[in-house]
Protein backbone atom coordinates (compact mmCIF):
# COMPACT_ATOMS: atom_id res chain seq x y z
CA UNK A 1 0.00 0.00 0.00
CA UNK A 2 3.00 2.71 1.19
CA UNK A 3 4.94 1.47 -2.06
CA UNK A 4 1.74 2.59 -4.23
CA UNK A 5 1.33 5.77 -2.43
CA UNK A 6 4.80 6.96 -2.77
CA UNK A 7 5.23 5.91 -6.13
CA UNK A 8 1.83 7.66 -6.80
CA UNK A 9 3.63 11.03 -5.09
CA UNK A 10 6.68 10.30 -6.87
CA UNK A 11 4.76 10.42 -10.08
CA UNK A 12 3.08 14.03 -8.84
CA UNK A 13 5.97 15.27 -8.07
CA UNK A 14 8.16 14.50 -11.49
CA UNK A 15 5.63 15.77 -13.78
CA UNK A 16 4.69 18.95 -11.75
CA UNK A 17 8.72 19.58 -11.34
CA UNK A 18 9.00 18.83 -14.86
CA UNK A 19 6.02 21.21 -15.83
CA UNK A 20 7.65 23.80 -13.26
CA UNK A 21 10.96 24.35 -14.70
CA UNK A 22 9.88 24.55 -18.55
CA UNK A 23 7.46 27.26 -17.55
CA UNK A 24 10.08 29.17 -15.98
CA UNK A 25 8.30 32.25 -14.68
CA UNK A 26 6.72 29.90 -12.31
CA UNK A 27 9.85 29.80 -10.33
CA UNK A 28 11.54 33.32 -11.38
CA UNK A 29 8.67 35.81 -10.97
CA UNK A 30 8.93 34.99 -6.96
CA UNK A 31 12.42 34.64 -6.75
CA UNK A 32 12.98 38.46 -8.54
CA UNK A 33 10.02 40.11 -6.44
CA UNK A 34 11.88 39.12 -3.49
CA UNK A 35 14.97 40.67 -4.72
CA UNK A 36 13.21 43.89 -6.03
CA UNK A 37 11.14 44.65 -2.98
CA UNK A 38 14.29 43.64 -0.71
CA UNK A 39 16.63 45.90 -2.66
CA UNK A 40 14.18 49.08 -2.92
CA UNK A 41 14.44 49.61 0.87
CA UNK A 42 18.22 50.38 0.77
CA UNK A 43 17.11 52.39 -2.17
CA UNK A 44 14.98 54.03 -0.36
CA UNK A 45 15.71 54.43 2.50
CA UNK A 46 19.79 55.25 1.90
CA UNK A 47 22.80 53.05 3.18
CA UNK A 48 22.46 53.79 7.09
CA UNK A 49 23.91 50.13 8.23
CA UNK A 50 22.29 50.53 11.55
CA UNK A 51 18.57 51.41 10.09
CA UNK A 52 18.74 48.79 7.62
CA UNK A 53 19.78 46.24 10.02
CA UNK A 54 16.89 46.66 12.30
CA UNK A 55 14.24 46.71 9.65
CA UNK A 56 16.13 43.74 7.63
CA UNK A 57 14.02 41.22 10.23
CA UNK A 58 10.51 42.80 8.63
CA UNK A 59 11.36 43.43 5.30
CA UNK A 60 12.90 40.02 4.29
CA UNK A 61 9.94 38.07 6.40
CA UNK A 62 7.26 40.80 4.28
CA UNK A 63 8.97 40.16 0.83
CA UNK A 64 9.46 36.35 1.51
CA UNK A 65 5.24 35.87 2.25
CA UNK A 66 4.25 38.22 -0.81
CA UNK A 67 6.01 36.50 -2.85
CA UNK A 68 5.27 33.04 -1.60
CA UNK A 69 1.62 34.76 -2.48
CA UNK A 70 2.85 34.97 -6.01
CA UNK A 71 2.64 31.37 -7.49
CA UNK A 72 -0.24 30.60 -5.05
CA UNK A 73 -3.39 30.63 -7.80
CA UNK A 74 -1.47 28.07 -9.93
CA UNK A 75 -1.27 25.39 -7.03
CA UNK A 76 -4.35 23.91 -8.34
CA UNK A 77 -5.81 25.62 -11.34
CA UNK A 78 -4.49 23.81 -14.40
CA UNK A 79 -4.78 20.58 -13.18
CA UNK A 80 -8.63 22.02 -12.91
CA UNK A 81 -9.17 23.73 -16.08
CA UNK A 82 -7.44 20.41 -18.01
CA UNK A 83 -9.17 17.99 -16.09
CA UNK A 84 -6.26 16.66 -14.26
CA UNK A 85 -8.00 17.27 -10.64
CA UNK A 86 -10.89 15.03 -11.51
CA UNK A 87 -8.51 12.31 -12.14
CA UNK A 88 -7.14 12.32 -8.83
CA UNK A 89 -10.47 12.08 -7.11
CA UNK A 90 -11.12 8.91 -9.06
CA UNK A 91 -8.51 7.58 -8.40
CA UNK A 92 -8.54 5.50 -5.45
CA UNK A 93 -5.07 6.96 -4.10
CA UNK A 94 -5.69 9.10 -1.10
CA UNK A 95 -6.35 13.04 -1.71
CA UNK A 96 -4.38 13.55 0.92
CA UNK A 97 -1.25 12.49 -1.27
CA UNK A 98 -1.97 14.70 -3.73
CA UNK A 99 -2.66 18.29 -1.79
CA UNK A 100 0.53 17.02 0.03
CA UNK A 101 2.50 16.74 -2.95
CA UNK A 102 1.44 19.80 -4.52
CA UNK A 103 2.54 22.38 -1.59
CA UNK A 104 5.90 20.55 -1.70
CA UNK A 105 6.02 21.42 -4.86
CA UNK A 106 5.15 24.91 -4.43
CA UNK A 107 7.84 25.15 -1.83
CA UNK A 108 10.51 23.88 -3.97
CA UNK A 109 9.37 26.30 -6.76
CA UNK A 110 9.17 29.46 -4.89
CA UNK A 111 10.44 28.73 -0.84
CA UNK A 112 13.08 27.21 -2.00
CA UNK A 113 14.51 29.80 -4.51
CA UNK A 114 13.52 32.03 -1.50
CA UNK A 115 15.68 30.97 0.87
CA UNK A 116 18.92 31.56 -1.38
CA UNK A 117 17.62 34.92 -2.59
CA UNK A 118 17.44 35.72 1.46
CA UNK A 119 21.20 35.01 1.85
CA UNK A 120 21.37 38.37 -0.98
CA UNK A 121 19.16 40.29 0.49
CA UNK A 122 20.61 39.32 4.22
CA UNK A 123 23.91 41.10 3.03
CA UNK A 124 22.22 44.10 1.02
CA UNK A 125 20.62 44.46 4.38
CA UNK A 126 23.49 44.49 6.58
CA UNK A 127 21.97 41.72 8.43
CA UNK A 128 25.45 40.26 10.35
CA UNK A 129 26.61 37.19 9.93
CA UNK A 130 25.59 35.28 13.15
CA UNK A 131 21.80 36.33 11.70
CA UNK A 132 21.92 34.15 8.77
CA UNK A 133 21.67 30.92 10.03
CA UNK A 134 18.39 31.63 12.92
CA UNK A 135 17.16 33.61 9.30
CA UNK A 136 17.27 30.56 6.86
CA UNK A 137 15.52 28.12 9.58
CA UNK A 138 12.60 30.32 10.29
CA UNK A 139 11.97 30.87 6.65
CA UNK A 140 12.21 27.22 5.98
CA UNK A 141 9.93 26.71 8.62
CA UNK A 142 7.56 29.98 7.70
CA UNK A 143 7.64 29.81 3.52
CA UNK A 144 6.76 25.54 4.23
CA UNK A 145 3.70 26.92 6.26
CA UNK A 146 2.95 29.43 3.61
CA UNK A 147 3.18 26.86 0.91
CA UNK A 148 0.29 24.96 3.02
CA UNK A 149 -2.31 28.39 3.75
CA UNK A 150 -1.69 29.47 0.01
CA UNK A 151 -3.12 25.24 -1.28
CA UNK A 152 -5.57 26.33 1.34
CA UNK A 153 -6.09 29.41 -0.29
CA UNK A 154 -5.97 28.58 -3.91
CA UNK A 155 -8.21 25.29 -3.23
CA UNK A 156 -10.97 27.78 -1.87
CA UNK A 157 -10.83 30.64 -4.52
CA UNK A 158 -10.51 28.00 -7.62
CA UNK A 159 -11.88 29.42 -10.75
CA UNK A 160 -12.10 32.82 -9.35
CA UNK A 161 -9.93 35.14 -8.79
CA UNK A 162 -6.37 35.32 -8.25
CA UNK A 163 -6.40 37.73 -5.89
CA UNK A 164 -8.86 36.28 -3.87
CA UNK A 165 -6.67 33.46 -2.86
CA UNK A 166 -4.16 36.31 -1.30
CA UNK A 167 -7.13 37.81 0.40
CA UNK A 168 -7.95 34.53 2.00
CA UNK A 169 -4.42 33.73 2.98
CA UNK A 170 -2.92 37.02 4.42
CA UNK A 171 -4.41 37.54 7.38
CA UNK A 172 -3.82 33.80 8.83
CA UNK A 173 -0.42 34.62 7.69
CA UNK A 174 -0.10 37.12 10.81
CA UNK A 175 1.26 34.20 13.45
CA UNK A 176 4.15 32.98 10.83
CA UNK A 177 5.10 36.71 10.18
CA UNK A 178 5.35 37.23 14.08
CA UNK A 179 7.50 34.56 14.76
CA UNK A 180 9.35 34.68 11.83
CA UNK A 181 10.77 38.19 12.19
CA UNK A 182 10.71 37.46 16.33
CA UNK A 183 13.45 34.81 15.04
CA UNK A 184 16.05 37.31 13.21
CA UNK A 185 15.31 40.24 15.58
CA UNK A 186 16.33 37.64 18.58
CA UNK A 187 19.84 36.73 16.95
CA UNK A 188 20.41 40.45 16.03
CA UNK A 189 20.08 41.30 20.20
CA UNK A 190 22.03 37.80 21.43
CA UNK A 191 18.70 36.77 22.70
CA UNK A 192 17.61 33.13 22.57
CA UNK A 193 15.46 32.04 19.31
CA UNK A 194 14.49 28.89 20.13
CA UNK A 195 10.79 29.21 20.95
CA UNK A 196 9.97 31.55 18.50
CA UNK A 197 11.49 28.37 15.97
CA UNK A 198 9.79 25.62 18.28
CA UNK A 199 6.15 27.54 17.74
CA UNK A 200 6.86 27.90 14.14
CA UNK A 201 8.09 24.00 13.96
CA UNK A 202 4.92 23.30 16.03
CA UNK A 203 2.69 25.03 13.83
CA UNK A 204 4.04 23.27 10.89
CA UNK A 205 3.34 19.76 12.17
CA UNK A 206 0.08 20.69 12.89
CA UNK A 207 -0.74 22.57 9.78
CA UNK A 208 0.68 19.76 7.39
CA UNK A 209 -1.99 17.01 8.30
CA UNK A 210 -4.73 19.66 8.94
CA UNK A 211 -4.14 22.11 6.15
CA UNK A 212 -3.87 19.09 3.82
CA UNK A 213 -7.39 17.69 4.71
CA UNK A 214 -8.72 21.34 4.78
CA UNK A 215 -7.57 21.49 1.30
CA UNK A 216 -8.92 18.44 0.31
CA UNK A 217 -12.72 19.05 1.62
CA UNK A 218 -11.85 22.53 -0.05
CA UNK A 219 -11.06 21.08 -3.38
CA UNK A 220 -14.09 18.85 -3.24
CA UNK A 221 -16.77 22.28 -2.81
CA UNK A 222 -15.58 23.19 -5.96
CA UNK A 223 -17.66 20.58 -7.53
CA UNK A 224 -20.65 20.99 -5.50
CA UNK B 1 -23.07 -13.36 -13.62
CA UNK B 2 -23.53 -9.94 -11.55
CA UNK B 3 -22.79 -6.36 -12.80
CA UNK B 4 -19.88 -4.28 -11.36
CA UNK B 5 -21.97 -0.98 -11.36
CA UNK B 6 -25.70 -0.74 -10.90
CA UNK B 7 -27.65 2.60 -10.66
CA UNK B 8 -31.07 3.01 -9.67
CA UNK B 9 -33.48 5.85 -9.06
CA UNK B 10 -30.67 8.58 -9.63
CA UNK B 11 -31.40 11.92 -9.69
CA UNK B 12 -29.15 15.08 -9.60
CA UNK B 13 -30.86 18.30 -9.14
CA UNK B 14 -28.04 21.88 -9.80
CA UNK B 15 -28.80 25.10 -9.18
CA UNK B 16 -32.46 24.19 -8.38
CA UNK B 17 -32.91 22.58 -11.75
CA UNK B 18 -33.14 18.73 -12.20
CA UNK B 19 -30.74 17.80 -14.17
CA UNK B 20 -32.06 14.07 -14.86
CA UNK B 21 -34.07 12.03 -12.78
CA UNK B 22 -34.99 8.18 -12.05
CA UNK B 23 -32.14 7.00 -14.33
CA UNK B 24 -31.55 3.21 -14.49
CA UNK B 25 -29.06 0.79 -15.37
CA UNK B 26 -26.66 -1.73 -14.90
CA UNK B 27 -23.15 -2.64 -16.28
CA UNK B 28 -22.32 -6.00 -16.70
CA UNK B 29 -17.79 -6.77 -16.83
CA UNK B 30 -17.66 -6.47 -21.26
CA UNK B 31 -20.46 -4.94 -21.67
CA UNK B 32 -20.81 -1.18 -22.91
CA UNK B 33 -24.03 1.12 -21.89
CA UNK B 34 -24.62 4.21 -24.10
CA UNK B 35 -25.56 7.55 -22.77
CA UNK B 36 -27.77 9.25 -25.57
CA UNK B 37 -28.98 13.29 -25.32
CA UNK B 38 -28.97 16.38 -26.42
CA UNK B 39 -26.35 19.55 -25.42
CA UNK B 40 -27.09 20.47 -21.67
CA UNK B 41 -28.97 17.06 -20.87
CA UNK B 42 -26.99 16.52 -18.27
CA UNK B 43 -24.81 13.47 -19.62
CA UNK B 44 -21.40 14.51 -18.49
CA UNK B 45 -23.22 15.44 -14.79
CA UNK B 46 -24.40 12.14 -14.99
CA UNK B 47 -20.77 10.51 -15.62
CA UNK B 48 -19.56 12.51 -12.50
CA UNK B 49 -22.73 11.75 -10.57
CA UNK B 50 -21.01 8.25 -10.76
CA UNK B 51 -17.94 8.29 -10.28
CA UNK B 52 -18.90 10.69 -6.61
CA UNK B 53 -17.44 14.09 -8.46
CA UNK B 54 -21.01 15.89 -7.99
CA UNK B 55 -23.80 14.40 -5.25
CA UNK B 56 -26.86 13.03 -6.56
CA UNK B 57 -30.50 14.34 -4.99
CA UNK B 58 -31.51 11.04 -4.81
CA UNK B 59 -30.79 7.40 -5.92
CA UNK B 60 -28.18 4.59 -5.43
CA UNK B 61 -24.73 3.81 -6.89
CA UNK B 62 -23.78 -0.06 -6.26
CA UNK B 63 -20.48 -1.16 -7.05
CA UNK B 64 -19.31 -4.52 -7.13
CA UNK B 65 -16.19 -5.93 -4.88
CA UNK B 66 -13.92 -8.54 -4.98
CA UNK B 67 -16.65 -10.74 -2.58
CA UNK B 68 -19.47 -10.19 -5.22
CA UNK B 69 -21.34 -7.82 -2.67
CA UNK B 70 -22.46 -4.71 -3.80
CA UNK B 71 -21.26 -1.38 -2.22
CA UNK B 72 -21.88 2.35 -2.24
CA UNK B 73 -18.16 2.75 -2.40
CA UNK B 74 -15.53 1.79 -5.15
CA UNK B 75 -13.26 -0.98 -4.49
CA UNK B 76 -11.74 -0.76 -8.08
CA UNK B 77 -10.29 2.01 -10.12
CA UNK B 78 -12.03 2.98 -13.19
CA UNK B 79 -11.43 5.06 -15.79
CA UNK B 80 -12.77 8.63 -16.64
CA UNK B 81 -11.76 10.93 -19.85
CA UNK B 82 -13.98 14.14 -19.67
CA UNK B 83 -14.37 17.02 -22.10
CA UNK B 84 -11.07 17.89 -20.92
CA UNK B 85 -8.80 15.05 -21.75
CA UNK B 86 -5.92 15.67 -18.59
CA UNK B 87 -3.33 16.37 -21.27
CA UNK B 88 -0.28 18.49 -20.30
CA UNK B 89 0.75 21.15 -23.03
CA UNK B 90 4.14 21.47 -21.53
CA UNK B 91 4.79 17.76 -21.45
CA UNK B 92 5.99 15.30 -24.56
CA UNK B 93 3.49 13.03 -25.86
CA UNK B 94 5.78 10.01 -23.81
CA UNK B 95 5.54 11.98 -20.62
CA UNK B 96 2.23 12.52 -20.85
CA UNK B 97 1.72 9.19 -20.82
CA UNK B 98 4.33 8.20 -18.41
CA UNK B 99 3.13 10.57 -15.92
CA UNK B 100 0.11 9.26 -15.43
CA UNK B 101 -2.12 7.88 -12.52
CA UNK B 102 -2.61 4.70 -14.55
CA UNK B 103 0.99 4.34 -15.96
CA UNK B 104 1.94 4.14 -12.43
CA UNK B 105 5.13 1.63 -13.09
CA UNK B 106 4.49 0.72 -16.27
CA UNK B 107 7.88 0.02 -18.43
CA UNK B 108 9.00 2.28 -20.86
CA UNK B 109 8.15 -0.67 -23.94
CA UNK B 110 4.77 -0.75 -22.79
CA UNK B 111 4.48 2.95 -23.22
CA UNK B 112 5.80 2.71 -26.74
CA UNK B 113 3.78 0.22 -27.34
CA UNK B 114 0.44 1.87 -26.62
CA UNK B 115 1.50 5.13 -28.51
CA UNK B 116 1.84 3.17 -31.38
CA UNK B 117 -1.50 1.26 -30.89
CA UNK B 118 -3.21 4.65 -31.48
CA UNK B 119 -0.70 6.31 -34.00
CA UNK B 120 1.26 8.42 -32.22
CA UNK B 121 4.98 8.48 -33.51
CA UNK B 122 6.29 12.02 -32.41
CA UNK B 123 6.96 10.84 -29.21
CA UNK B 124 9.10 14.05 -28.29
CA UNK B 125 6.47 16.67 -29.35
CA UNK B 126 5.34 18.73 -26.65
CA UNK B 127 1.54 18.53 -26.62
CA UNK B 128 1.02 21.95 -27.40
CA UNK B 129 1.70 21.35 -30.23
CA UNK B 130 -0.43 18.79 -30.79
CA UNK B 131 -4.25 19.28 -33.11
CA UNK B 132 -6.98 17.86 -30.55
CA UNK B 133 -7.50 14.73 -32.17
CA UNK B 134 -3.94 14.30 -31.83
CA UNK B 135 -4.22 15.19 -28.29
CA UNK B 136 -7.35 12.72 -28.09
CA UNK B 137 -5.38 10.23 -29.16
CA UNK B 138 -2.96 10.44 -26.19
CA UNK B 139 -5.88 9.89 -23.74
CA UNK B 140 -7.27 7.07 -25.59
CA UNK B 141 -3.72 5.62 -25.08
CA UNK B 142 -3.88 5.91 -21.48
CA UNK B 143 -6.78 3.46 -21.91
CA UNK B 144 -4.21 0.75 -22.27
CA UNK B 145 -2.03 1.31 -19.83
CA UNK B 146 -3.97 -1.03 -17.89
CA UNK B 147 -7.29 -2.70 -17.85
CA UNK B 148 -9.79 -0.83 -15.73
CA UNK B 149 -13.04 -2.63 -15.30
CA UNK B 150 -15.03 0.32 -16.39
CA UNK B 151 -14.19 3.33 -18.72
CA UNK B 152 -16.14 6.41 -18.85
CA UNK B 153 -15.83 8.26 -21.44
CA UNK B 154 -17.90 11.24 -22.39
CA UNK B 155 -17.93 11.83 -25.88
CA UNK B 156 -15.42 9.37 -26.93
CA UNK B 157 -16.15 10.16 -31.28
CA UNK B 158 -15.92 13.83 -31.07
CA UNK B 159 -12.82 15.76 -33.06
CA UNK B 160 -12.30 13.02 -34.41
CA UNK B 161 -11.74 11.74 -38.31
CA UNK B 162 -13.12 8.22 -39.43
CA UNK B 163 -9.73 6.22 -39.10
CA UNK B 164 -9.53 7.38 -35.86
CA UNK B 165 -13.41 6.99 -35.12
CA UNK B 166 -12.74 3.19 -36.41
CA UNK B 167 -9.85 2.35 -34.15
CA UNK B 168 -11.73 3.60 -30.90
CA UNK B 169 -14.32 0.96 -32.09
CA UNK B 170 -11.70 -1.80 -32.54
CA UNK B 171 -10.19 -0.83 -29.00
CA UNK B 172 -13.46 -0.71 -27.35
CA UNK B 173 -14.13 -4.19 -29.07
CA UNK B 174 -11.00 -5.67 -27.71
CA UNK B 175 -10.84 -4.59 -24.48
CA UNK B 176 -14.63 -5.69 -23.82
CA UNK B 177 -13.17 -9.68 -24.63
CA UNK B 178 -10.46 -8.99 -21.82
CA UNK B 179 -14.08 -8.09 -19.53
CA UNK B 180 -13.89 -4.28 -19.24
CA UNK B 181 -17.09 -2.20 -19.32
CA UNK B 182 -17.48 0.74 -21.43
CA UNK B 183 -19.74 4.03 -20.77
CA UNK B 184 -19.37 6.43 -23.01
CA UNK B 185 -21.61 8.82 -23.89
CA UNK B 186 -22.68 11.00 -27.67
CA UNK B 187 -25.31 12.69 -29.21
CA UNK B 188 -26.33 10.06 -31.27
CA UNK B 189 -25.78 6.26 -31.45
CA UNK B 190 -22.39 4.97 -32.30
CA UNK B 191 -21.22 1.97 -33.82
CA UNK B 192 -20.58 0.36 -30.75
CA UNK B 193 -22.32 -2.57 -29.61
CA UNK B 194 -23.85 -1.29 -26.39
CA UNK B 195 -27.18 -1.07 -24.35
CA UNK B 196 -28.64 2.52 -24.63
CA UNK B 197 -30.28 5.23 -22.52
CA UNK B 198 -31.93 8.47 -23.22
CA UNK B 199 -31.81 11.48 -21.47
Amino acid sequence: MFGSIFSWLNIILKRDLLIAFRKSSTYITPLVFFLIVVTFFPLALGPQESLLSSLAPGVIWIAALLASLLAVETIFSDDFRDGTLDEFFISLEPSFILVFAKVLIHWLITGLPILFASLIAAIVLYLPFESFIPMLLSLILGTSFMSLLGALGAALSLGRSAILSAIIVLPFSIPTLLMGTSVISSSLTNQDFSGFLMIMGAMLAIGIPLLCLLTVEALLLNYE
Amino acid sequence: MLPNLKVENLSCVRSNKVVFENINFEVFPGENLEIIGSNGSGKTTLLRTILGLIKPEKGIINWLDENDKFNDFRTFECFYQGHQLGIKNLLTVYENLQLTHGAKGMDENKIYECLERVGLMHINELASNLSVGQRKRISIARWLVKNFKIYFIDEPFSALDDEATSMIEHLIQELNSKGCSFVITGHRPSQVKANRISI
